[in-house]
């Protein structure tokens, strides 16, 4: 219970980061540890499958936006 | 009062967070300028709702969906049928977010930008040079 | 005028889901409502059933193997569609000049950076990457793993040599036309299977009528393989189309230009 609820509240923040933020590759590299948070609450709610499958999910979805960044501005005004 | 507020925690806690994230990540799509954060709280909002349905499967002395020997009745298990629609939620996600994304390649050759102010104004540019065009034209067939 | 109007939108849809409280259950409540009518069947009934302990395989292949039919031909097409959207020639070229293109497939140049790490660890660790998913593949019904996870990685395996390998040709060297063709092979067997069982005289996916001279169990055992196949064939294809479509318009320092 204490657990999910840390694991939701680092969730938040790091929305906050994303929403508030100025650097696109900051964003990215961002959402990759959200992934990886997201995958450690997948297995403390009993979920395993799910768990394997968004880790490797993850993985790929985020080299995708970086593959993408090299075509955009980083910056955001 | 404190006895009911901690009894809704205890049982249903969780799910204020969850509305927060859900929240945040819909007010991140509607007020972000920029196209790729927009597709980025996609995501995020999908994991709150993934998050929402595995809730709704939990039981309280239950272990992970895998028969083993010597546990047989149905109260010892977790709920497996919300683990199997997410599952394929997941993977069919990666194939929207690679939709949205090759869409935010074609608006970036041709428009030349991604922010979302800069084509709202380009695109009032161009309809009032449009107007002005079309009143240049009429006048001269007036006269 | 525009700014009133999306934040009163705002407010109405986040506040929507905190008055939700009274219908949603108890968690961890073992009588509640999502946890009473089918779900107990399929759980006691797994084993016996479906010849599979791992009752998340048993609900998305075999008790409820038309939904994931559908899923995986959503898959197809969202490949099909990034192709389309990314089908015609770009304005600049933005491919280096340094690649050659041969028999219609592209042909990268050498690579700048030549590190033991690189070179040597990758040729290493693709192969074994390989092996594990198909051992995930064929396990998805004894311990966790299924046809989506080993799709993924067979997807993350090709990822990994198109941005870090060393040799010119990329270990699946197709065009993105041709991916997209492979990725439409998996619900196509997806599909066949189900269509030997009517043949057989039963229902579409039924797996007791599949027409093989083996007994009650293995029929299960040989149907879920023959599907999860399918379903491993169709998001590899997915992964390497997307791949393939959006490296073609993207140049990268790293080529010798």
């Amino acid at each position: 219970m204490i657990l999910e609820a840390v694991l939701l509240l680092g969730l938040i923040g790091i929305t906050l980061a994303i929403i508030f933020g100025t650097d696109l590759m900051v964003a990215v590299v961002i959402y990759c540890a959200f992934s990886f948070l997201t995958m450690f609450l997948y297995i403390v709610m009993g979920a395993p499958d799910v768990a394997f499958t968004e880790a490797v999910i993850g993985v790929i979805s985020t080299v995708i936006f970086i593959i993408l960044l090299r075509s955009i501005d980083r910056k955001i005004k | 009062m404190m006895i009911t507020i901690s009894t809704f925690l205890a049982e249903k806690g969780i799910y204020l967070l969850t509305f927060i994230l859900l929240s945040l990540g819909v007010a991140g799509i509607v007020t972000c300028n920029n196209y790729m954060k927009k597709l980025i709280c996609m995501n995020i909002m999908q994991v709150a709702v993934i998050f929402l349905f595995l809730c709704l499967g939990q039981k309280s002395k239950g272990t992970i969906p895998v028969a083993v020997e010597g546990l047989e009745k149905a109260a010892d298990y977790i709920n497996p049928l919300p683990h199997g629609l997410m599952l394929t939620a997941i993977v069919v996600s990666l194939g929207t977010t690679a939709v949205g994304l090759s869409l935010l390649l074609r608006i970036r050759e041709k428009y030349g930008t991604i922010e979302e102010d800069d084509l709202l104004m380009r695109q009032e540019l161009l309809s009032m040079e449009e107007r002005q065009r079309r009143k240049q034209e009429l006048q001269r067939i007036d006269t | 005028m525009r700014k009133l109007f999306t934040v009163i939108i705002l407010i109405v849809a986040i506040s929507t889901p905190f008055f939700a409280f009274d219908v949603l259950p108890v968690i961890g409540d073992p009588d509640s409502a999502p946890n009473s009518h089918v779900s107990d069947h399929y759980i006691e009934h797994a084993v016996e059933e479906c010849n599979s302990p791992n009752m998340v395989t048993a609900v998305i292949v075999d008790y409820r193997a038309f939904d994931t039919m559908f899923e995986t031909t959503v898959m197809f097409l969202a490949g099909v569609s990034v192709v389309l959207l990314l089908a015609g020639r770009p304005k600049r070229r933005l491919i280096s000049p340094s690649a050659v293109k041969k028999r219609g497939r592209t042909v990268r140049g050498k690579a700048v950076y030549e590190t033991v790490n690189k070179d040597v660890m990758i040729s290493l660790i693709e192969p074994l990457i390989l092996i594990y998913a198909v051992y995930v593949l064929f396990h998805g019904e004894v311990s966790l793993g299924g046809g989506f996870q080993a799709g993924a990685l067979i997807g993350m395996t090709y990822l990994l040599d198109v941005m870090v390998g060393k040799r010119q040709r990329p270990i699946f060297n197709l065009s993105k036309f041709r991916s997209a063709a492979l990725a439409g092979v998996g619900p196509f067997i997806y599909a066949l299977t189900g269509l030997i069982s009517v043949f057989a005289g039963g229902m579409y996916l039924e797996y007791n009528r599949l027409p093989l001279p083996v007994h009650q169990a293995e029929l299960h055992s040989i149907g879920i393989t023959a599907v999860e196949i399918g379903v491993t064939i169709g998001v590899a294809g997915t992964i390497i189309t997307i791949i393939n479509a959006l490296m073609e318009r993207i140049s990268f320092d790293d080529d010798n230009d």
